[in-house]
């Protein structure tokens, strides 16, 4: 049950990166492998404002996350936007480029040894034969939010219909009217955003160090695949699975290998069913 | 009558060499035109490149007068050209309603009277509202060419553009198709039709412009080119008028 | 001053031969390659652990290298081609070379874990008299690097690599042409997979210690580097890639005197960020390398 119990709250984190991996998947058509490093410079900016100038953890979050959606457009300007029209591939490789390149500003910055936030030290309590803490129960109702707030812009509000519409069919997109230059900077905004909690929750849940996201990132792949790529609803559902899951295959196997699920359960999917539990199948022009 | 488009030696292509090969066509405000023309003879690439989506490789697009030239896609609509693409013309994954909220929602002026605009559209597409909350993937072909057209129209375009608005559609929705455009066209939006079905699309237009290799063929009243026997020999010949 | 410079360009050597099969199988194969790294450490490994566990010597520990990454490739494309896109194929590669990487981090009974494998033996290491022995060991690498490209060349300019050239520019014409796209592109991958497995040996041979810390996103980082400066799909490219890449790597070590308020780790990590920055710099600016693909004159 505690196993079980981990697995909800490492699918819980996973929700908000395998989100952000489905919107940018939907939008630009590539999968972005620097989101695991993004979630990272997130948790060590936050570290920064928390740990080392003394504000709360919870400032130095939504600061770190604003200033992470920021960053992502920015970065999209200079690195993403000048390849856009040169295929999936070359993207993919920029981004991978991309990623060494941010975990290393963490690691230049920070060295390799282990950080954590500053956080009111609160005793584990019991429920039900679970041993829980306060961070868990924060992450879980983050997250929780997180979502809801998603789901709400993702189908109440313009932007997000816009984002769908572009996910859907981006040429037709143009021509009913959609800059699709904006909605490409709304959506590094909002992932940066996602990206930016995701790497507080991160790093509140196991240490600060350089490869915390990137250790995320064939998981988080994991969990938008299955629930299908391009599916919001699929990550949030691909991610609790496959953060269950992960954690349970502990109880049989090494928990070193627990990379091993996420990678197995890509084969599958890719094999039975590629477009994940809600996906469509993947027309490319 | 005043013109509302005009194109003037319009070249256009997707890779080495020209499909559109020097177009000069003009639209008179309020008319139909319907572009014919055999398979690969570039209409298709013709109303792309008006829409914005190909870029004109020499000439010019004017609208009212203003070149559209510069202008990216959605400036066009704003500006006041909508084009109904043959196929993927709609959002498969967003619903009846959405698809047509967003048609709506991107023009910098919301033109106030969006009340007016819904109440217009309803009328002239009354089997709609039934399915607003149906994801437009699972629409029939006809209906999805219905959506398609309101689309086009919810953000009151001056020109409408339509890319074989009659494919792969059963006569009967053939007829309701051209009859709403022609319906269309009475509330004062120019039309600007290819189509493969040229005798009923003829019947409701006033003008016909036969598009061959790339190069306009003829342009003239379509009563006269109704009138003719084999459609075929217009493709092929000069000027057959 | 001389003996540097050989050293230098023995490890061009390997890298290089790294780089023509990271060439093949994206530059000519279509197949972005994301677990370069673990298959390298797999190379590297096997060949260590044939000589030191099974007591083989270099060429056989050489040819088990070659064999256990060409098949693991293999293995890996087919499983994954048969249904993905090449987005699918790139984060599974990632997967792979990720539990490659962990296996030989954890699995200390066989590869002594962050210990890493001492003592490995050299090609005719024992024949050799050490004084010589680096000039030996840079002329087989340089006969290893020229035999690589020789074969690549002959494959390429073969049927089979006009099979793979169709089947990259485009699949669908490649598959109505009735070729066997699947098959092309798993041999592909795994005849890349075996030269992997031949660089990781060489590895091996010259620094005659590994372990983890060897194997890092570094490696592939370069390689790729490499591989777009040379021009993807030339071969002399990707040599003469990894052959400057390298200078600017191995130059770079000077930096650390220069600069002596940056750490080790710090300066590691420059080195990483400005091979990244690289690596865009030139995607976004000079795709197309230095050197252009031989391409059998169409006339038009």
């Amino acid at each position: 049950m505690q196993t079980l119990f981990n697995g909800i709250i490492t699918g819980v984190i996973m929700t908000l990166p395998a989100l952000a991996v489905t919107l940018l998947f939907g939008v630009l058509k590539f999968p972005n492998f620097a989101v695991g490093a993004m979630m990272t410079v997130a948790a060590y900016l936050a570290f920064a404002l928390n740990a080392q100038l003394g504000l709360p953890l919870l400032v130095a979050s939504v600061v770190a996350a604003v200033a992470m959606g920021f960053a992502c457009i920015a970065i999209d300007q200079v690195t993403f936007k000048p390849l856009r029209e040169r295929g999936a591939i070359t993207l993919m490789v920029a981004s991978l480029g991309l990623g060494f390149i941010l975990e290393n500003i963490a690691r230049f910055a920070y060295g390799n040894t282990a950080r954590s936030f500053e956080l009111e030290l609160a005793r584990p309590f019991r429920f039900f034969d679970i041993r829980m803490n306060k961070e868990q129960m924060i992450t879980i109702a983050v997250a929780t939010a997180a979502m809801l707030l998603m789901w709400m812009l993702l189908t109440r509000l313009p932007i997000g219909r816009a984002m769908r519409a572009v996910a859907d069919n981006a040429e037709l997109a143009l021509v009913r009217g959609i800059e699709s230059a904006r909605i490409i900077r709304w959506t590094w905004f909002i992932t940066g955003i996602l990206l930016g909690v995701g790497g507080v929750l991160v790093g509140m849940d196991r240490a600060l160090e350089p490869p915390m996201g990137s250790n995320y990132l064939i998981s988080v792949f994991a969990a938008a695949i299955l629930g299908g790529l391009g599916s919001p609803l699929g990550a949030f559902a691909g991610a609790l699975l496959i953060g269950i899951v992960s954690e349970l295959s502990t109880l049989v196997m090494a928990p070193n290998y627990r990379i091993g699920v996420p990678l197995v359960a890509i084969a599958i999917i890719l094999i039975f069913r590629p477009q994940g539990l809600f996906g469509q199948p993947y027309i490319r022009k | 009558m005043t013109e509302i488009l005009r194109v003037s030696a319009l070249h256009a292509g997707y890779g080495a060499g020209d499909i559109l090969k020097g177009i000069d066509v003009a639209l008179e405000k309020g008319r139909i035109v319907t572009m014919i023309g055999p398979n690969g003879s570039g209409k298709s690439t013709f109303v792309k490149t008006l829409a914005g989506l190909l870029p004109a490789r020499q000439g010019t697009i004017e609208l009212e007068g203003a070149p559209l030239n510069d202008l990216t896609p959605p400036k066009r609509v704003r500006a006041g050209v909508a084009y109904v693409p043959q196929e993927y013309n709609v959002f498969r994954n967003l619903t009846v309603l959405e698809n047509l909220k967003i048609a709506r929602e991107f023009m910098a002026e919301k033109r106030g009277n969006g009340k007016a605009v819904d109440e217009e559209l309803v009328a002239l597409f009354p089997e709609l509202p039934a399915h607003f909350g149906k994801k437009a993937g699972n629409l029939s072909g006809g209906q999805r060419q219905m959506l398609a057209f309101a689309c086009a129209l919810a953000v009151q375009p001056k020109v409408l553009m339509l890319d074989e608005p009659s494919a792969g559609l059963s006569p009967l929705l053939m007829k309701e198709v051209f009859d709403k455009v022609k319906k269309v066209n009475e509330r004062g939006v120019s039309i600007l039709m290819v189509e493969q079905n040229a005798r009923e699309a003829l019947r409701i237009s006033d003008t016909c412009i036969v598009l061959a290799g790339g190069r306009v063929r003829s342009c003239g009243p379509a009563d006269a080119i109704l009138g003719m026997k084999d459609l075929n020999k217009l493709y092929l010949g000069a000027d057959a008028l | 001053m001389i003996s540097f410079l050989v050293l230098l360009s023995i490890v061009v050597c390997f890298s290089a031969i790294l780089a023509l099969a990271l060439n093949f199988q994206w530059g000519l194969g279509g197949m972005v390659n994301f677990g370069l790294t673990g298959f390298y450490a797999l190379g590297a490994y096997s060949a260590a652990l044939l000589m030191l566990k099974a007591g083989a010597n270099t060429f056989v520990a050489t040819l088990g290298a070659i064999a256990v990454v060409a098949v693991v490739c293999g293995v890996v494309a087919l499983v994954t081609l048969r249904v993905a896109e090449e987005d699918y194929f790139a984060i599974v590669t990632l997967g792979v070379g990720e539990m490659l990487r962990l296996v030989v981090l954890n699995e200390d009974w066989l590869t002594k874990g962050a210990l890493g494998l001492t003592g490995i033996p050299r090609p005719l290491g024992d024949v050799v008299p050490p004084e010589q022995y680096q000039y030996f060991l840079l002329g087989l690498a340089l006969a290893l690097l020229l035999g690589v490209l020789a074969f690549l060349t002959v494959i390429q300019r073969s049927p089979f690599g006009r099979v793979v050239r169709a089947v990259r520019e485009d699949d669908v014409v490649a598959a109505t042409l009735g070729k066997n796209v699947l098959w092309a592109r798993v041999r592909i991958f795994a005849i890349g997979g075996g030269i992997i497995g031949l660089a990781g040996s060489l590895h091996s041979f010259y620094y005659q210690y590994i372990d983890p810390t060897q194997f890092t996103n570094i490696v592939i980082a370069y390689t790729f580097m490499a591989v777009i400066a040379g021009g993807r799909g030339a071969h002399r490219g990707a040599i003469l890639g990894a052959a400057a890449v390298m200078v600017l790597l191995e130059g770079s070590r000077f930096l650390k005197d220069a600069i002596p308020a940056l750490d080790s780790d710090q300066l590691a990590a420059i080195r990483i960020i400005l091979i990244g920055a690289g690596l865009i710099a030139l995607l976004i600016w000079r795709p197309q390398g230095f050197l252009r693909e031989y391409r059998l004159k169409v006339s038009p």
